[in-house]
C-alpha cells in the first residue's frame, strides 16, 4: 500500500517501476499470510483457544483473518507511510522491508513447523531482495539529484512554480 | 484518437466486460449464456493483448519486452496523460 501509493508522487521512471511492481507483489504476500493463518486456525475448538491463548483474538474475530499485529494491535493507515519527499519516501521504504525481515526471523525463532517455515523464509528472502532494489532506487534517485545538496529541492514537489526555497538552500549565498 | 490509443480503449472495454461477467459467474457458475459470452470476450481480449503487445510494448511484467531494454520503465504510467 505505501509504495503503491508512493508511486504517484515519485518523478523517476526506474523508481516508479520498483515502487509498482514490489507493491504489487507484496499484495500477493498479503494472501500468502492470510492462507497460513487460515490453515492454523480452521478446526480448532473452544478447548485449543483457551489453552493456546488464541481466547481474545476469538473473541473479536472469531476464527476470521483481521490484520492485527502480533500484540494485538489492528491495521491502520497511519503505518502508511507517503511523505511525498524522494529520500523520506524511500528511506521508508528500505526500513519497512528490514522490519519486515525482522518480524520473519523473529517468527522463525519461535516456529519449528515446516508448513509455516518455508513459506516464512520465502517471504524473508523476498524481503533482502526488495531491500536491494529500493537500496539501487535510492542510488537512482540520488543520481538524478543535487549531489552537493539533497535537500535543497525536493523532485517530487519542487518546480520551476515551486521554486528552491532559501532557507533550504544552504549551498547558495 | 490515433491507432495505439484506439486498440488500449478496446482492451480496456474487454477487460471489463470480463470482470463484470466474472462477477456474475462467481454468483451464477453453471450460468451457460454467461459463460459463453464470457469465453468470446476472453479471446477478443487476448487476440487485441498479442496485437498491442507486439506493435506498442508490454501491458503487465508478463507481457515480454524487448532484448535492447526493459520498456517497462519507458512507459507512460495512467497518470502521466
Amino acid at each position: 500500500m505505501r509504495y503503491l501509493n508512493q508511486r504517484y508522487s515519485m518523478p523517476y521512471r526506474e523508481v516508479v517501476g520498483i515502487l509498482n511492481d514490489v507493491g504489487t507483489e507484496e499484495l500477493a504476500h498479503l494472501e500468502m499470510v492470510g492462507t497460513i493463518l487460515k490453515q492454523l486456525t480452521r478446526d480448532m475448538c473452544i478447548e485449543d483457544i483457551k489453552k493456546t491463548g488464541f481466547d481474545t483474538y476469538f473473541v473479536d474475530h472469531t476464527a476470521g483473518i483481521y490484520p492485527v499485529s502480533a500484540a494485538g494491535v489492528p491495521h491502520d493507515m497511519k503505518y502508511i507511510g507517503v511523505k511525498g519527499d524522494v529520500i523520506a519516501d524511500l528511506h521508508e521504504d528500505l526500513a519497512a522491508e528490514q522490519k519486515a525481515r525482522v518480524t520473519y526471523d523473529n517468527i522463525l525463532r519461535l516456529i519449528d513447523d515446516p508448513d509455516i517455515c518455508d513459506p516464512i523464509k520465502f517471504l524473508r528472502e523476498r524481503e533482502i531482495v526488495h531491500y536491494q532494489r529500493f537500496g539501487e532506487a535510492l542510488r537512482i534517485a540520488q543520481d538524478n539529484m543535487d549531489a552537493k545538496n539533497f535537500y535543497g529541492w525536493n523532485p517530487a514537489f519542487d518546480n520551476g512554480r515551486n521554486g528552491r526555497k532559501s532557507s533550504l538552500n544552504v549551498h547558495q549565498s | 484518437m490515433n491507432e495505439q490509443k484506439k486498440l488500449f480503449k478496446m482492451i480496456q472495454s474487454y477487460s471489463f466486460v470480463i470482470n463484470e461477467t466474472a462477477l456474475y459467474l462467481d454468483t451464477h457458475p453453471r450460468c451457460r449464456q454467461a459463460l459463453r459470452h464470457y469465453q468470446k470476450y476472453m479471446n477478443l481480449l487476448r487476440d487485441a493483448v498479442k496485437t498491442y503487445e507486439e506493435k506498442y510494448g508490454q501491458m503487465t511484467i508478463f507481457g515480454g519486452s524487448s532484448c535492447d531494454s526493459w520498456k517497462w520503465v519507458e512507459e507512460p504510467w495512467p497518470w502521466e496523460s
